[in-house]
């Protein structure tokens, strides 16, 4: 095989994920309106209490999310220890991202034991334990698929959403620094998961498990939503 | 059985008018609302385009004269005689009258015998409709012949008349954008084609590999609507709905109005649509020849030659074919418009692709069609 075969063969595998991955998440994020929690927020129609689960219900799976890219490091073997070392820096970067939530919590009128101490809904859990039983599988690149689909949530819709729900229940920028964090910054690490992208979808079969990592995950994060306060 | 595309044509009403002469047709509702309007043909790129009015706002055409005059055009040039054509179907956003259908009137001002025929009533994906349901007809060995007509005759609605007086005209004189849009977008016009279960003998054929033709209503609210006015909460109120025709009117209920943000918000999905079809082996965009996508606005191209590229699935930009610039957005006929340009072209040749796309903003449709060229029957 030529070299300029490999580098094409290279950058259509690329092209291929990032192509299935746009799909899941165009269909994740625009679909996202059918869940009664969003929908009530895109039309104007949020009480309070609506906020303050919201954060309870993410708190107890953000809470996870450094652990299980921890994980899925340590099962990263030395022919992928580029992606490892981005998988390190990325749970480094989010290991604390629960005390915004629940700083953001205490900001909009909760108290601090009561987001402390509530379990994960029901989605939470199915969605934890997906993440858990794939970060713990050798060599787990699947993982890339559903880092995108949380990330890219992030990216394009945690800005937009805090800024509906500061204006909808006048509430400070510290109680909305969480979304509005990551509405800044996820664009940046979309950025970086690119460069991984590159990095693990170097075949069709990689590829068709890092997308179909992404379907599961848009449905279980989905499912979370769906689920708020039913623990 | 196969079905072919076998002669196409169109009618364009009166003489092209430039950007600088629309509102001697349109009007002018407030030197603020006009400087809008350059601003949005500065995003569309429309240079020209056709009305169906006069200067003086009066007109001999309706939309159903429009569209039999463009099926004339269709079988001025076929091979096949008029009498044998069992169905039509008609494609438009708005007819001239609420009630019966547009296909009725085009099928009376054809003079033809009696037919089957379909009313296909949405925004510009109602033309694809319209095909679908023609090429099903021939397909299914229901009829030999079939005729497919999109028109649009939106201008009428553009007049000062339509909007000073009503709610939606603020104290300043401005429009809302949402109402003004479509005042510097869209046009008049009207094209068709004749479908039939056998390739021409001479000249050039299109054969209709498949149509899609896909709603996602299920997640989006409508983004261009016309015959309801929005209520406080969000809601839509049907003109129907208010206590007179003069309250619906003056609530703004019969204006055509367009969710700009929405628009941008559809993009991805129609995209996402295309690269289903990539995925799942439908289009082989490298294999595409002629690409005619019904895009509404230059800034629009833009955007989704971005995200095309970006996943790999981008037709290369000198295969797109268009004539929006030159014949404005019309809607329901545009796709006709564009594939009897490209037919005329000189350019096709035996054993090309064409790929259609037509986007519909209306509660978010996304149509596409692969065609194959054939030239005398090969």
């Amino acid at each position: 095989m030529s070299a300029s075969r490999t580098i094409g063969d290279a950058k259509a595998h690329h092209q291929a994920a990032w192509r299935g991955l746009s799909r899941e998440r165009i269909e994740f994020e625009s679909t996202l309106v059918q869940v009664p929690i969003v929908k009530r927020l895109l039309e104007g129609n949020w009480r309070a209490h609506d906020y303050r689960s919201l954060l309870v219900n993410l708190r107890q799976q953000v809470i996870e999310g450094s652990r299980w890219i921890s994980r899925a490091a340590s099962n990263l073997s030395p022919e992928h220890e580029d992606l490892r070392s981005m998988f390190v820096r990325h749970a480094v970067a989010e290991h604390r991202d629960f005390r915004l939530l629940e700083d953001n919590y205490v900001a909009a009128g909760g108290r601090l034991e009561e987001i402390q101490n509530r379990p994960k809904n029901i989605g939470s859990e199915a969605f934890s334990a997906f993440m858990y039983h794939t970060a713990s599988k050798p060599d787990p690149l699947g993982m890339l698929g559903a880092m995108f689909i949380i990330e890219g949530l992030g990216e394009r819709m945690a800005g937009e959403w805090a800024a509906l729900i500061q204006s909808q229940l006048d509430l400070p920028d510290k109680a909305v620094s969480f979304l509005a964090y990551h509405g800044e910054n996820d664009s940046e690490h979309i950025a970086m998961f690119e460069h991984a992208l590159k990095l693990a979808a170097t075949s069709a079969e990689r590829t068709e498990d890092i997308v179909r990592h992404a379907r599961v995950v848009a449905r279980l994060y989905r499912l979370q939503l769906e689920e708020l306060d039913n623990v | 059985m196969e079905v072919f595309i076998n002669a196409s044509g169109q009618f364009l009403p009166g003489e092209p008018v430039p950007n600088e002469q629309m509102t001697d047709y349109i009007g002018t509702i407030s030197p603020d609302a006009d400087r809008r309007g350059k601003q949005t043909l500065r995003n569309n790129g429309i240079r020209q385009r056709h009305y169906a009015i006069n200067a003086d706002g009066s007109t001999d055409l309706t939309v159903a004269e429009m569209a039999a005059r463009a099926l004339g055009s269709v079988l001025d040039c076929a091979e096949t005689d008029p009498r044998s054509i069992g169905f039509l179907a008609s494609a438009t956003t708005q007819n001239d009258f609420m009630v019966p259908g547009m296909a009725s009137q085009v099928h009376a001002a054809m003079g033809l015998p009696p037919m089957e025929i379909a009313n296909m009533q949405s925004v510009c994906a109602s033309s694809m409709m319209a095909l679908k349901a023609a090429a099903l007809q021939v397909a299914q060995a229901e009829h030999d012949a079939a005729l497919v007509c999109g028109a649009e005759f939106s201008s009428r609605y553009f007049r000062p008349g339509h909007y000073l007086g009503t709610d939606a005209v603020a104290a300043d004189g401005t429009l809302p954008g949402d109402a003004d849009f479509l005042r510097w977008t869209l046009s008049d016009g009207a094209a068709g084609l004749l479908l039939e279960n056998r390739p021409r003998e001479r000249g050039l054929s299109l054969k209709i590999d498949w149509i899609t033709l896909t709603s996602f209503a299920d997640r989006f609210a409508p983004c261009m609507t016309g015959g309801a006015a929005q209520q406080d909460d969000g809601s839509l109120k049907p003109w129907s709905h208010f206590t007179s025709a003069e309250a619906a009117a003056r609530a703004g209920a019969f204006q055509l109005r367009q969710d700009i943000d929405a628009l941008y918000r559809m993009l991805p999905v129609w995209l996402g649509e295309f690269m289903r079809l990539v995925d799942t082996g439908r289009i082989d965009p490298l294999s595409v020849d002629w690409f005619c996508c019904h895009y509404s606005a230059r800034s629009l191209r833009k955007e989704m030659t971005r995200l095309a590229t970006r996943a790999g699935c981008m037709i290369p930009e000198e295969r797109w074919f268009t004539n929006l610039y030159e014949k404005g957005n019309v809607g329901a006929a545009s796709i006709f418009l564009i594939l009897d340009d490209l037919l005329r072209s000189g350019n096709l040749s035996a054993g090309q692709k064409i790929l259609l796309a037509v986007p519909e903003s209306g509660q978010s449709i996304m149509a596409h069609a692969g065609l194959t060229v054939m030239e005398n029957g090969e």
